[in-house]
């Protein structure tokens, strides 16, 4: 079975700094995967390559075995990858559901007959239901993140990439949305790459784990597995002092 | 062929100068200045009302000119500009209404003739059996020359590691305790006044009325674009290109075809390479 | 998408039947042709501010279509001696191409590239006229085009018609998902992106239909002048229409139009100033951007009719 995402030998150099160095991995349909590293690590870097945004300085990257990695952001959403940020940015002076017809109006969205409707569906299944006319600039950041989601899902992505979800939640907030990312990996049979900090909640989540620094993977393995690796567990010291400090 | 290498040579070092101020209030302060061709127009027209109708020497109304025009760039930056600074649109709409005031302003205080600069040299000098008039020879040298300094200013004063500085991250740099604010009146005050040294220059030989501002301002906008926005060594590169192109042109095809150089220059570079010569990255 | 509230639709009639009725009651046909300049201005504005009013992309050298439009009339009736209704689908179809030429290159980069390469290409334009003489006449331009419609109250009523088209058709498309589309990329090119949406095809596309109505007004107001000349790519007329969008309320279209005719009125009105004219305008665009950036039409319309919406 072809994998649905392969990612080989990406190298990103930014003049003399090396973000992301020889980067391999491969997704295959249904995972849920999780990139794990410190700040820096060159995930986020990795995510805008794979989208996109940014072109690889060595390497290739392809989706359902065909090369991405020169194609315009947009056209690598229409192919079926979609992702957030990790700084939300939502249109301002919209609303919430012209937010959503936005992506809805893709040409991979194009199907679709009433946008309107569909964009209040998405915005109901990320838990935003019943608000769609209330301006964006007014929303809370938890809920900021929860239209990122939407908007992404809007696009009828087979790939989802999720940079940060969890950042910048309070501690009430971050249960909810791991369950909406479990619910939308179950339900709607989409194959999930998420980036994250906090420990706890992404080795609940995911089934397989990718550990960076400083560019390189270090690790690839089960959580279990990964958690007790002498490289991820050095790079990860400072982290885990984080984490305690922060809980 | 000596006579393209000269008038060529003209062509671009007043090309350049225009282009570098352009390039320059760019990089630095990131306003796309569409009064610059007014400081051009505004150099040729001081330097004409101070000889003409105040009766100074040449030597004197020169460069008390450039201070003229100087400090309306400045006044300009710092009244005009800095409080619309956060939308480029607007400092592009403030700048056009600005060259539009200037031009406007010249015509009701001068009326549409063409004027008379008197030139700086009026002789003609004969170089390798070519004459070519010593006011366009004082152009060429006085261009080089401004760019020299100017270049040794940026490479080797502390006011040019400012400059420098402030064109990578203005936060940083007033973090640093660099005065971000001046070092932009200071910009502009360079700019400004290049441009009206320019106009001053080519004024005794090129026509003098109210709307001149507007094709050397198509002009530097083609260089800039050729070299990268941003970008000095751009500029001059790009100035020596256009200034040759046209020379060539204007020698062995028609004088009417020149003002098609700069199109099509600007044109490929934008389907080519549209970050030109040196991009946006390399400042200077 | 967005209904178009019923009040500015009724606003919208009313002014139109003010517009259309005026000149019945002159004595003269000066009134008349006043008018229809003032109506060829709104057709000018509101379609400039479909285009950069809502993708924030400012076109400095909206005159570029104007120009070529008007030219392209001029040349038909010079040059090929055609029926004058023939040049106005002429006249869109060149318009169109110029946008094509210049917004292709300019606008799939980020950057200010569109607004220079439009406000050069237009002088550019301007110059080339006056160099190649032998064709275009020069300074003096084409002269001896015919009328469309001999009466100058019919041509006006019919100009009133197109400009009554053009504002309906643009304000549509702003309020439906095209519209919205614009604003998002206004808002942020990057996450339209990120949705999937061609940006780079939306804002060619818009420049484009902008430049079509704009083309066809040029040609109309060919007809109106029965002469063309190099001042109608001047970088003037281009800041005037952008001064016309500002007043109006950038965005709004229908301000653009409704500021476009107030302000040709005033310019009639103001001729004894004569050369100071200009001034004017511009000493009012600097106002403008410094003390009511959301423009003075479409706020006014706005809080008179906030009740009833």
């Amino acid at each position: 079975m072809t994998a649905l995402l392969e990612v080989q030998e990406v190298t990103k150099r930014f003049g003399g700094l090396t973000a992301v160095r020889n980067v391999t991995f491969s997704l295959q349909c249904g995972e849920l995967t999780g990139i794990l590293g410190p700040n820096g690590a060159g995930k986020t870097t990795l995510f805008n390559v794979l989208t996109g945004f940014m072109p690889p300085t060595s390497g290739t990257v392809l989706f359902n075995g065909e090369p991405i990695h020169r194609l315009a952001p947009y056209r690598v959403v229409n192919r079926g990858i979609a992702r957030t940020f990790q700084l939300a940015r939502p249109f301002a002076g919209m609303n919430l559901l012209e937010n959503v017809v936005v992506p809805c109006l893709s040409p991979r969205a194009a199907a679709d007959e009433n946008k309107e409707e569909r964009s209040r569906h998405l915005l109901a299944q990320v838990g935003l239901g019943g608000r769609e006319l209330e301006p964006v600039e007014t929303l809370p950041y938890g809920d900021l993140r929860r239209l990122e989601i939407a908007r992404a899902l809007a696009t009828r992505p087979q790939l989802l990439l999720l940079d940060e979800a969890f950042a910048g939640l309070g501690s009430g907030e971050i249960e909810p949305v791991a369950q909406l990312i479990r619910r939308l990996h179950q339900e709607e049979n989409l194959t999930i790459l998420l980036i994250e900090h906090k420990l706890r909640e992404f080795m609940a989540l995911v089934s397989r784990v990718i550990a960076m620094n400083f560019g390189d993977v270090i690790a690839i393995g089960k959580p279990q597995e990964i958690i007790k690796d002498p490289k991820v567990v050095e790079a990860y010291i400072g982290a885990a002092e984080d984490e305690h400090a922060s809980a | 062929m000596l006579q393209i290498l000269i008038y060529g040579a003209v062509s671009s070092a007043i090309y350049a100068m225009l282009a570098v101020g352009f390039t320059l209030i760019f990089g630095v302060a990131r306003i796309l200045n569409l009064a610059h061709g007014s400081f051009y127009a505004l150099g040729a027209y001081s330097a004409f009302t101070m000889t003409s109708l105040l009766g100074l020497p040449l030597l004197v109304a020169a460069p008390l000119s450039v201070l003229v025009v100087a400090l309306f760039g400045v006044a300009m930056e710092r009244f005009l500009v800095r409080p619309l600074r956060q939308s480029q649109l607007a400092v592009l709409m403030i700048t056009l209404a600005v060259s539009l005031a200037v031009e406007q302003a010249l015509f009701l205080i001068f009326g549409s003739e063409y004027r008379n600069v008197p030139s700086f040299i009026a002789e003609k000098i004969a170089i390798g059996g070519v004459d070519i008039s010593g006011q366009r020879l004082l152009a060429l040298t006085v261009g080089v020359a401004v760019l020299l300094m100017l270049w040794l200013i940026i490479q080797r004063t502390r006011l040019g590691a400012a400059i420098l500085a402030v064109s990578q991250d203005p936060e940083a740099a007033q973090y640093m305790g660099i005065p971000t604010n001046r070092i932009f009146s200071i910009v502009m005050a360079i700019s400004a006044g290049t441009a009206a040294l320019a106009g001053i220059l080519v004024s005794p030989f090129l026509t003098v009325q109210p709307s001149m501002g507007l094709l050397p301002m198509v002009k530097a906008f083609a260089i800039v674009i050729v070299g990268g926005l941003g970008s000095i060594p751009g500029s001059i590169i790009a100035a020596l290109i256009l200034g040759y192109s046209e020379t060539a042109v204007a020698y062995l095809a028609s004088t009417a075809w020149t003002e098609l150089v700069s199109l099509v220059a600007v044109v490929a570079t934008l389907m080519i390479r549209p970050s030109g010569i040196f991009g946006r990255r390399a400042a200077f | 998408m967005q209904r178009i509230p019923w009040i500015d639709l009724l606003g919208g009639l009313l002014v139109l039947g003010i517009l259309a009725l005026v000149p019945m009651f002159a004595t003269s046909n000066y009134l008349t042709g006043v008018l229809t300049v003032c109506a060829i201005y709104g057709i000018w504005a509101s379609s400039w501010d479909f285009m950069s009013g809502l993708t924030g992309r400012e076109n400095f050298g909206h005159a570029l279509f104007i120009g070529s439009g008007a030219y392209t009339a001029g040349f038909m009736a010079t040059a090929w001696y055609l029926n004058p209704w023939y040049s106005l689908p002429a006249a869109v179809v060149v318009a169109v191409l110029f946008s094509l030429i210049v917004g292709f290159p300019t606008l799939r980069l980020r950057g200010p590239y569109f607004a220079l390469a439009m406000l050069s290409a237009s002088a550019i334009m301007q110059r080339l006229c006056l160099i190649y003489w032998e064709y275009t006449g020069g300074e003096e331009g084409l002269y001896g085009l015919d009328p469309i419609i001999r009466s100058p109250l019919y041509y006006y009523w019919f100009v009133l018609a197109i400009l009554a088209v053009t504002v309906l058709n643009v304000t549509l498309l702003a309020h439906a998902h095209w519209g919205l589309l614009l604003r998002a990329i206004r808002g942020d090119e990057a996450t339209c992106q990120a949705a999937g949406i061609n940006v780079t095809f939306y804002k060619i596309a818009s420049l484009m239909i902008s430049a079509a109505f704009t083309g066809l007004g040029g040609a109309l107001y060919a007809h109106y002048q029965l002469q063309v000349s190099p001042p109608l790519f001047s970088v003037v007329v281009s800041i005037t229409v952008i001064i016309m969008a500002y007043v109006g309320g950038v965005g709004s279209i229908y301000g653009a139009a409704i500021a476009a005719i107030l302000l040709t009125l005033l310019t009639e009105m103001l001729r004894g100033f004569g050369e100071y004219r200009l001034w004017v305008y511009t000493l009012t665009l600097m106002l403008i951007l410094f003390f009511l950036p959301g423009g003075l039409v479409a706020p006014t319309w706005r809080r008179l009719t906030a009740r009833l919406r």
